[in-house]
């Protein structure tokens, strides 16, 4: 719990005369949902001087392009993303953290090239590393999906309806997900470091470990690997790769994943004198399926050395993953139960992760 | 001065987008002998699709014909690549629009080059149809007219993109010359 809700929970008792007045709240509440700018839940509804505490953690101009939809002919700079921070329910201490998300996520490709109007409806993955983590307050234990966290909440729902309110993306019209996935705008996980073996994932971004960073992507669903019982590492490897190996969610000859490893399995790789990269190269020569296996299953094109390349037989195996920044590695989570979970990526991540950048 | 709630909306503000009304083509008096460019987007059947379309035109009206594929499916075609399709044909087909992206690009695509003065035909699946009407609309182009086939195109077989694509040929004449299916006047 953050040090502020711990104030709000310590508060005037409910006949308190400065209490505010909920019959306004909700008036104001109903206001924000009759103008659309709603993703389903209830907005904060922003004044002036709520922007004005959160345009004063950045010494990035208010005007300042940050995000431009080329498609949709549109930009948002700085006050939009603060307005929709704000909007989201986030503290405005967050803000650094998501102008950073927002950074990391235009970063990727397959966001500025369509994939917020995609019918595979993807979602951000947000993983924040360094000393924020705790000065904000996330969760970096159990759950670390959620729910239960204000930053780990609001800052993904801030991109969310940043691309609603700020590219004018909506459900139905610009945004064609034909079944979308539970939690989107909902994942930003916050990494395990205390309890990670291995470097942080930022640092593979080329963000040095100690500084509070952000990195992006998206996703498309998730899937967990239980795997408690076993003493031998390669027995838990073996049970990874055939999760990721599975044909539903190949659509082209490459693809990624993340994998949200537990403190406990990461622990279990370390001890057996595997590094991220150990465990990155074992899975990428064994993640994958014949050319008779996908073809049986209607996915021939797959089976392709590249988007227009030959098919490679019948009987060649076909590999999922390019290399290491197909399967970035993330350590989250409680260290009470083994149990990982496979990130399915829409497209590749950059590679790249974003410092987060405070007032001076 | 009153505490106002702030709008968290953002404004066309991008330069390919922010133009106002954007004008469409003068449409051709008929298609004898014209230069039709396909602008294939790489779909699953869009290229067999675009094709049956072009050989049929070309049978019917002596079109000539030229292929190209978009450099991403999921976007509109950049500037130097709208000119050259400008300049190098009459008219252009587009599509096959089937996915969120590749539907409002065809659109978006069929919106800029009617402004630089081809008449276009683009071609989307019917299930995409209120994305490529938000795209024109957003384009500076409301109410923009294309062509509908039924979803999906991706699965079907060799004879049924060819069935398709016949089915739809009256469509795209339409959309391209003037007085709409000039079919009976030619024959």
């Amino acid at each position: 719990m953050t040090a502020a809700s711990t104030d709000r929970a310590a508060g005037p008792g409910p006949d308190h005369p400065d209490n505010p007045d909920p019959d306004e709240a909700q008036r104001a509440i109903e206001y924000c949902y009759s103008r659309g700018w709603s993703d389903g839940l209830p907005l904060v509804p922003v004044s002036q001087p709520l922007l004005e505490q959160f345009l004063a953690t950045t010494d990035k101009d208010p005007g300042e392009v940050i995000g431009s939809l080329e498609q949709v002919g549109r930009d948002v700079d700085v006050r939009l993303a603060a307005v929709n921070a704000a909007m989201a329910g986030c503290e405005p201490e967050y803000f650094p953290v998501v102008l950073a998300a927002f950074e990391a996520l235009m970063r990727e490709r397959a966001a500025r090239g369509g994939g917020f109007q995609s019918t595979s409806g993807p979602s951000p993955l947000i993983v924040v590393n360094g000393p924020v983590r705790k000065e904000l307050g996330f969760n970096t234990a159990g759950g670390a999906f959620g729910p239960g966290f204000r930053p780990n909440a609001t800052i993904p729902r801030a991109i969310g309806l940043l691309v609603r309110n700020g590219f004018g993306i909506h459900p139905h019209v610009l945004e064609q997900a034909t079944q979308g996935l539970p939690g989107r705008w909902q994942v930003c996980i916050a990494e395990n470091e205390e309890e990670s073996p291995w470097e942080p994932l930022a640092e593979n971004g080329g963000v040095p470990g100690g500084v509070s960073a952000v990195s992006a992507t998206l996703t498309r669903t998730m899937e967990f690997v239980d795997n408690r019982h076993t003493p031998d590492h390669e027995d838990v490897l073996r049970d990874l790769r055939d999760t990721i190996s599975r044909v539903g969610s190949q659509i082209f000859p490459q693809s990624s994943v993340a994998l949200v490893l537990c403190p406990e399995h990461a622990q279990m790789f370390a001890s057996a004198g595997l590094s991220k990269q150990d465990v990155q190269n074992w899975l990428l020569e064994r993640c994958g399926r014949t050319g008779a296996e996908l073809s049986s299953m209607g996915k021939a094109e797959v089976a392709r050395k590249s988007l227009r390349g030959e098919y490679e037989g019948d009987e060649a195996f076909h590999r999922f993953l390019a290399g290491p920044a197909s399967i970035p590695v993330i350590v989250a989570g409680a260290k009470n139960a083994a149990i990982s979970m496979v990130v399915r990526i829409f497209g590749e991540w950059s590679g790249t992760s974003v410092p987060v950048v405070e007032k001076k | 001065m009153p505490n106002a709630i702030l709008d968290p909306t953002g404004t066309v503000t991008s330069s390919s987008a922010a133009r106002p009304a954007a004008p469409r083509a003068p449409r051709l008096a008929s298609l004898r002998g014209k230069r039709v460019g396909l602008l294939i987007n790489t779909k699953q059947n869009a290229r067999p699709f675009l094709e049956e379309v072009g050989r049929l035109l070309a049978e019917k009206y002596g079109v000539t014909l030229s292929e190209r594929v978009k450099v991403n499916f999921a976007v509109p075609e950049p500037e130097n690549v709208i000119k050259e399709l400008a300049a190098e044909n009459d008219v252009v087909i587009t599509g096959v629009g089937d996915c969120g992206s590749c539907s409002a690009a065809a659109a978006a695509d069929g919106v800029v080059l009617e402004a630089a003065g081809v008449p276009v035909a683009a071609i989307i699946t019917d299930s995409f149809i209120p994305t490529a009407d938000a795209m024109a609309a957003l384009r500076g182009a409301p109410g923009y007219q294309y062509a509908t086939t039924a979803h999906p195109v991706a699965v079907l077989t060799p004879d049924k993109v060819r069935e398709r694509a016949a089915q739809v040929l009256d469509d795209v004449v339409a959309l391209l010359v003037d007085g709409g299916n000039t079919g009976k006047a030619e024959a």
